[in-house]
């Protein structure tokens, strides 16, 4: 338990939570799979729930060597991937900050790049845009693909400038997204505050 | 050898005795007040008295935890995270507005967009309002059964001295006294209603049969030891309209129908059950399904139909949620019993959870077991408020009125009102519902970008 707590940044208590939590996913069993995200009715609001389901299975963000899709997850997994979404504490110094940051920008690189190759080509940028307005019936495919395309000139000017008319836009890299971001706050953003509730101790 | 016989003897006279004594006691104090609708009020006694003995409990628990500096585990109704309560549009409007140089009045799409979904996607992971609706409230106080209590550790000798009093005056008193009384019940329902079915049709075997089922509602709510407060009594339903209240448990039924005299609407179960239900249509008009007649929509709205608008027939008593929810919210109405056009009494049921816990999650345990733990809780304690009735306004379709009739209700019994199905507790969303989120995003973003094309 020191150890989890440790590793992943979570309070004793909050591990706790996150164990029910965890427990009551898989129903008592010792891992989770993709079907069992599927008991959460309020995850079918969201557009962009196959990729958050995804981005739990996927091996990079659970900090592994391999490259790919896991199966299931067991508990310290599922606490892996929770620590991306951890508030940042008052008393972290400049390094531990940047380094926050950025395994958080990676968490949201990961969830874009679909294929792995550490790039975000058009195809997958246009993907996500899809995905995202994809409740709305009305929209046609054209206006989905133009807004997409929009966005990534606009990605493609703030990485590398002006660029000749015979220059091909291969990807976004994790450096330029990284860039992209510079000057906006998403620490604040990108976060899951537990409530402060008050227990007499916690419960083993 | 000797000695053992006249000791026999003894004990056979002195069981002979007690079971005579026993039958008289229930006879006087249960089922006669039952026939004539009488309380003598020891119901209320107990259910003073146990109050007393619970706080005390509960007392105890909280200090030998402070002293021993035992872990107690407080339940949260509240969730575990920290919700924003701020809308999409807001959101997305903070987050460019903190990050892009370029003018605010022109939205489109951006890559920071896809946080406040990812992040509501993982706060739903984390916590979910539905889900936690259907396991069982979770008490704040004990009342000595350690089915509701997670704290139940060895505290101190005297707690557990009083537990294991608790559980014997359960399971060896009070549930053979509640099978007795149930099996009575049951048996002078079946008997009665079978006789009173050779009369002949009219006013005699009207009142009979009344006097029948509510007498033998009564007796089965002794059996449960139901402690029921009736708030509102001149809102009950008249004949031609239906009665409809939120659904905890089976017993439900029996907790409305020992205060009045409705017509039940169901599916024909073969057992026990179907010998009952055969039974009671003897005595009055009930309208019972076949299996395959229940799915049949149109087959059973129009026999609803039939039935209420003959006015000499009861009012008929639906649960529209179709499942057993736990007690602290109230789900999406089935609009079917809505679009008859007859009109609708609600009526509120809320149950006490500190002296049992009368949820059934048919999920987790089958009818017997269920059975079994109400008759082993100590009391029922619930309250039932009839609301004024309502009719369907011409300018509302059946799902409003539906849902105006979930809010007085859920707004009475002092329940959460909440969109969801009732059926989400075993099957999926439905597809509408998923669309409204991405409606609204969609919206935000291609509407300026249809505006900047034609500009």
């Amino acid at each position: 338990m020191r150890e989890l707590a440790d590793r992943t940044g979570f309070t004793s208590e909050q591990i706790e939570h996150l164990h029910r939590r965890f427990k009551q996913l898989s129903q008592d069993q010792l891992t989770i799979r993709k079907e069992n995200f599927d008991s959460i009715p309020d995850l079918e609001f969201n557009p962009i729930r196959g990729k958050i389901v995804h981005a739990f299975f996927d091996k990079r963000n659970l900090r592994q060597e391999s490259d790919g899709l896991a199966d299931e997850i067991n508990f310290e997994d599922f606490l892996t991937i929770m620590s991306y979404f951890r508030p940042i504490e008052m008393n972290m110094d400049e390094e531990q900050l940047d380094r926050f940051r950025k395994e958080k920008l990676k968490f949201l690189f990961h969830m874009y790049d679909s294929d792995h190759d550490g790039k975000i080509t058009l195809q997958e940028y246009r993907n996500v845009v899809e995905e995202l307005l994809s409740g709305n019936p009305h929209l046609e495919k054209e206006s989905a693909r133009s807004i997409a395309d929009g966005a990534m000139m606009e990605a493609a000017s703030i990485c590398v400038g002006q660029m000749g008319p015979d220059q091909v836009y291969e990807g976004i890299t994790f450096e330029d997204f990284l860039k992209m971001w510079q000057g906006i706050d998403i620490e604040t953003k990108m976060h899951v505050r537990f409530l402060n509730v008050d227990t007499i101790a916690h419960c083993y | 050898m000797f000695l053992l016989l006249p000791f026999d003897s003894l004990v056979v006279n002195l069981l002979g005795i007690s079971i005579t004594v026993l039958f008289t006691l229930l006879l006087v104090f249960i089922i006669v007040p039952a026939i004539f609708g009488v309380s003598f009020g020891i119901r209320k006694v107990y259910m003073k008295t146990l109050l007393k003995i619970f706080q005390w409990a509960t007392l105890r628990i909280e200090r030998g935890a402070k002293e021993k500096n035992h872990p107690l585990y407080k339940p949260y109704v509240n969730g575990i995270i920290a919700k924003e309560p701020t809308s999409l549009e807001e959101e997305i409007k903070e987050m460019r507005r903190s990050g892009s140089s370029k003018a605010l009045d022109t939205p489109e799409f951006e890559l920071s967009d896809i946080f406040y979904f990812c992040r509501k996607g993982i706060e739903t992971i984390m916590d979910d309002e539905v889900t936690k609706r259907f396991s069982a409230e979770e008490l704040e106080s004990w009342n000595l059964l350690s089915r509701t209590n997670y704290n139940f550790q060895y505290i101190s000798l005297r707690l557990t001295v009083l537990w294991g009093l608790g559980v014997l005056i359960r399971y060896c008193f009070l549930l053979p006294l509640r099978i007795a009384l149930a099996f009575t019940g049951i048996s002078l329902l079946v008997t009665g209603t079978t006789v009173v079915g050779y009369l002949p049709n009219g006013r005699c075997k009207d009142f009979l049969s009344k006097h029948v089922h509510l007498m033998c509602y009564r007796i089965c709510v002794r059996a449960l030891t139901a402690i029921i407060t009736y708030h509102d009594r001149e809102n009950r339903p008249r004949n031609g309209g239906i009665c409809v209240a939120n659904h905890t448990s089976p017993i439900d039924v029996i907790i409305l129908a020992s205060d009045g005299y409705y017509a039940m609407v169901g599916q024909i179960h073969g057992g026990l059950m179907g010998v009952i239900q055969r039974a009671m249509v003897k005595a009055c008009p009930h309208v019972w399904f076949e299996r395959s007649e229940v799915k049949d929509r149109h087959l059973v709205a129009r026999r609803l139909t039939e039935h209420v608008q003959d006015k000499s027939k009861l009012p008929i008593l639906i649960f529209p949620e179709g499942t057993c929810i736990n007690n602290t919210s109230v789900m999406m109405f089935k609009k079917g019993s809505f679009e008859i056009g007859a009109t609708v009494y609600p009526v509120a049921i809320k149950y006490d959870p500190q002296f049992g816990d009368a949820f059934w999650n048919s999920s987790k345990y089958g009818m017997v077991t269920y059975l079994l733990r109400m008759m082993t809780s100590w009391a029922i304690v619930c309250s039932v408020w009839y609301l004024p009735p309502m009719t369907r306004q011409p300018e509302e379709d059946a799902v409003q009125f539906a849902n105006r009739v979930k809010s007085a209700i859920a707004r009475q019994g002092g329940l959460v009102d909440l969109l969801w199905d009732g059926g989400l507790k075993r099957e999926k969303v439905k597809d509408a519902f998923k669309e409204e989120q991405q409606k609204l995003y969609s919206k935000m973003i291609v509407g300026s970008h249809e505006d900047r094309s034609r500009s």
